[in-house]
């Protein structure tokens, strides 16, 4: 693995991105490193889920640009940036309700054409999630939401992307999940995947996170590395919204 | 008993049919949340290309199938990729009344192209019968089961074990996650258009040869079943489609058994409303799917309405109400009659809706209710004619809303289905009620208008008359729209959960629209019925209530003078141009095309 902070493996430059006439990002620029787990702190409205679907490609930015493993990824449709390796766990986990958990993991093959490499990668899945080997031809919908969060997350890995964009990946599950899931990002990122991740609660993040900006009504007005973020008093400032300390 | 299984094979063979059109909608629906109105126009060409292949080039039955199926689904591709897709980002009503704009352009070329006289349309099997049991059973019948069985099974292996087919199921759960999966999003609605409309083609086909033969009123009829099918069966539900398919089939068909021919199609529209009433999700839908319904006002294209200075409104009247003052032919005043007549459907359609969003198909109903309520108060009842045409009004505002009623509780595509299957049963209802619609004969020899005892029979009296009628109800309903109840109509247009959540009765609201615009139809029918004389049940047609529409969209949704300078475009321009009358529907779906495509705000914008 090559680690060198000059090539980022993702980067955002100078974003702005409008809705109809409101703006919701303020010249916004984040970079994730090669195998790091970079976060993405804010409150409500304070544009994380736009990023993500500016990443995505879901959101065209109105200008600044977006590179991915050097090239840009404006004017990609969603589909080409899979493709291109970046792989997603969205908000509320969005899976297929009506497909069986077998058939959603393999959903997250879709971009892949290798039939034995796909058969062995779920196997992999299995022994990364193990409760989901007895629940292969169940519903998705029928899951509880933290074992719905071990289908998105194992969905994402099966595309063998480079990074993995994840939206509040604990929002919703029980204290014990959270800290499984915590664990499981972990674990992705040690194999090699480097993680974006958007998250409100800030502590649990900055726990696991290499890297964290913390975003305010868009604007990026805090970032470094976590273990120095973990303990600065402004953080709580930022993330509670209270504008005059920031 | 014999019968019994007769009428019992007879409506599982019809219901196979309708399977094959309300499999292709449900796979639509579900895949992008629309009702395709143009299927029904794609199984009528699927009907003419069999017809051209037996017919003409003589094929032998399997590839005559084949035949329809590979060209009908070219038709669905072009119709996805040329009509659809530029709409993806735009308003959710407009790839709705695109498709109504597709299905006017096909049906208008198979009718150019083909005549609008039935073909027969012959089987090519051996004219037998089987015994089974106490019934019988022919080739066709055995074909038309066999073909449904076999696209239901390779429809079932495609979703089931196919990589699109996946692809297909994921964007009908998921559209932005099966995206987020690598999923091409226009790769799959290219695959669902395509078969969907092959399905849709054959079943014209096997339909054609069942009946032995075709015409061009196939078409609207069949996208009716279909859509009646697959709501029965939930919509975007493809089991649930073939189940709903075959229980309309059956309950048609012990329907005619009981109680005639003329009655098949009013069982068919009741079982919908039925359905619609107590369970609008469908019969089998599953209690999870979220409503798949518009999110808060982008059902309607938001705009600024053009400003038109109010000189220049007076201006404009003033110069309309001297016109037959000046040397103009009767002609021209005819033509602006029919305009002025048409402008008060559109008043009417365009508050319903525009102003408070209820997408009606079936406003030509009302027009019928106005129309027949005015001459039969004058010829039974003798009732002076100026009165009549009030009590038409009045009665198209009451039973109109009464009957519109059930479809309150429904929102957006929903409540054009089912004012569609609304309209459609006033129709039959006035053609079986016999003993006061006098049924399939009609009522002729309606008095002319009248007023105050003096008849009104020269053109020129004529205009002012009905000019006037409409400017009256256009100042109403300028009034209306600038008044409390007129910004409450839109609120709940705009976001009905909001507006109820503000204890705004929607009901209540809607009904009140309903009574107002009904009053307007009611009165431009029961105007119509004593110029035209003569009326029957086919007098106001879908193709009106359709046309309506386009004015309405034409002008600007909610517009009230959009709503007459529509009229006046829609019936003054096909004059202008001397456009022959064959092609004047071709012509109203481009300009709906046109105008869902590059402006869907209208003219004179939404208000």
């Amino acid at each position: 693995m090559t680690t060198s902070a000059a090539e980022p493996l993702l980067a955002l430059s100078g974003v702005n991105t409008f809705y109809g006439q409101a703006q919701v990002h303020f010249d916004l620029s984040i970079t994730v490193g090669r195998g790091h787990i970079v976060c993405l702190l804010g409150g409500n409205a304070s544009g994380k889920s736009t990023t993500m679907k500016i990443i995505l490609g879901l959101v065209k930015p109105r200008s600044g640009d977006v590179t991915f493993d050097g090239a840009s990824l404006l004017g990609l449709t969603t589909p080409q940036i899979v493709r291109r390796g970046i792989a997603s766990v969205p908000e509320a986990r969005r899976l297929f309700a009506d497909m069986s958990v077998r058939e959603n993991i393999l959903m997250g093959a879709f971009v892949r054409n290798d039939r034995d490499g796909i058969a062995q990668d779920l196997d992999k899945m299995l022994g990364l999630f193990p409760k989901l080997g007895q629940r292969l031809s169940q519903r998705a919908g029928s899951l509880s939401g933290g074992e719905q969060q071990m289908v998105a997350m194992a969905r994402a890995l099966m595309s063998r992307p480079g990074m993995i964009v994840m939206d509040e990946p604990t929002m919703g599950l029980s204290p014990l999940y959270v800290d499984r899931v915590l664990e499981l990002i972990r674990t992705i990122n040690q194999e090699g995947v480097s993680v974006f991740m958007v998250e409100q609660n800030a502590s649990l993040a900055l726990e696991i996170a290499h890297e964290a900006y913390v975003l305010q009504t868009g604007r990026i007005v805090l970032s470094g590395p976590a273990r120095v973020l973990k303990d600065d008093p402004r953080i709580r400032d930022a993330y509670l919204g209270g504008s005059e300390a920031a | 008993m014999s019968s019994w299984l007769d009428y019992t094979i007879n409506g599982l063979i019809v219901g196979n049919v309708y399977a094959l059109v309300a499999v292709g909608l449900a796979l639509i629906f579900g895949v992008s949340r629309l009702i395709n109105f143009a299927q029904g126009s794609i199984y009528l060409v699927g009907a003419y290309i069999g017809w051209v292949a037996v017919v003409q080039l003589h094929t032998p039955l399997p590839l005559t199938i084949i035949l329809v199926a590979v060209t009908s689904a070219i038709v669905g591709l072009v119709i996805e990729r040329f009509g659809l897709r530029p709409l993806q980002n735009s308003v959710r009503i407009a790839p709705l009344l695109a498709t109504i704009g597709i299905s006017f352009v096909l049906d208008q070329l198979v009718m150019l192209t083909f005549s609008p006289n039935p073909r027969a349309l012959p089987s090519q099997l051996p004219d037998v019968r089987f015994q089974i049991g106490g019934g019988t059973i022919g080739p066709l019948d055995l074909l038309i089961a066999g073909v449904g069985l076999t696209s239901a099974l390779l429809l079932f292996v495609f979703l089931r074990y196919s990589k699109l087919g996946w692809a297909v199921r994921a964007t009908a759960q998921d559209r932005d996650a099966a995206m987020q999966m690598g999923v091409d999003v226009n790769r799959v609605n290219q695959a669902v258009f395509g078969i969907a409309a092959a399905l849709g083609g054959v079943s014209g086909l096997l339909v054609g040869m069942y009946y032995n033969q075709i015409d061009t009123a196939m078409s609207l009829q069949a996208t009716l079943k279909g859509v009646v099918a697959e709501v029965v069966g939930g919509a975007g539900n493809v089991p649930g489609a073939v189940i709903g398919s075959l229980l309309l089939g059956l309950v048609e068909s012990y329907g005619v058994a009981v109680f005639g021919t003329s009655y098949r199609n009013l069982f068919a529209f009741l079982l919908l409303v039925l359905v619609l009433v107590l369970r609008p999700n469908g019969l089998f839908a599953s209690a999870r799917q979220a409503p798949p319904e518009p999110l808060t006002g982008t059902f309607i294209a938001p705009s600024r309405p053009v400003r038109i200075p109010r000189w220049a409104l007076l201006a404009a009247a003033a110069a309309f109400a001297i016109l037959p003052l000046l040397p103009v032919s009767f002609y021209v005043l005819q033509t602006l009659i029919n305009a002025w007549l048409l402008g008060m459907l559109a008043l009417s359609l365009t508050l319903v809706a525009g102003t408070i969003g209820q997408v009606s198909l079936g406003h030509a109903a009302l027009l019928a209710i106005g129309a027949y309520t005015s001459a039969l108060l004058s010829l039974t009842f003798a009732v002076p004619v100026g009165l009549a045409v009030i009590g038409a009004g009045l009665m198209s505002a009451a039973l109109g809303t009464l009957l519109i009623s059930p479809s309150f509780r429904l929102r957006g595509h929903y409540v054009s289905i089912a004012t569609l299957a609304i309209g459609e049963i006033v129709s039959l209802v006035i053609l079986n009620w016999e003993s006061v619609t006098r049924g399939p004969i009609g009522i002729s020899g309606i008095p002319p208008l009248s007023l105050f005892g003096h008849e009104l029979i020269s053109p020129t009296s004529i205009y002012w008359f009905s000019f006037g009628v409409m400017v009256v109800l256009a100042l109403l309903q300028g009034r209306l729209l600038g008044s409390h109840l007129g910004r409450s109509f839109r609120a709940i247009r705009d976001d009905d959960i909001a507006a109820r959540a503000y204890g705004l009765s929607l009901n209540r609201y809607k009904a009140l629209a309903f009574i107002f615009g009904g009053f307007a139809a009611g009165v431009s029918g029961g105007i119509a019925a004593h110029l035209y004389s003569y009326i029957n049940h086919e007098t106001f047609n879908t193709q009106q209530s359709i046309l309506a529409l386009t004015v309405v969209i034409l002008g600007g949704l909610g517009n009230v003078v959009g709503a007459i300078v529509g009229s006046v475009a829609l019936v003054g321009l096909p004059e202008v141009f001397r456009i022959a009358a064959e092609y004047r529907i071709l012509i109203y779906g481009i300009v709906l095309l046109l105008l869902v495509r590059f402006r869907p705000q209208g003219l004179l914008g939404t208000m």
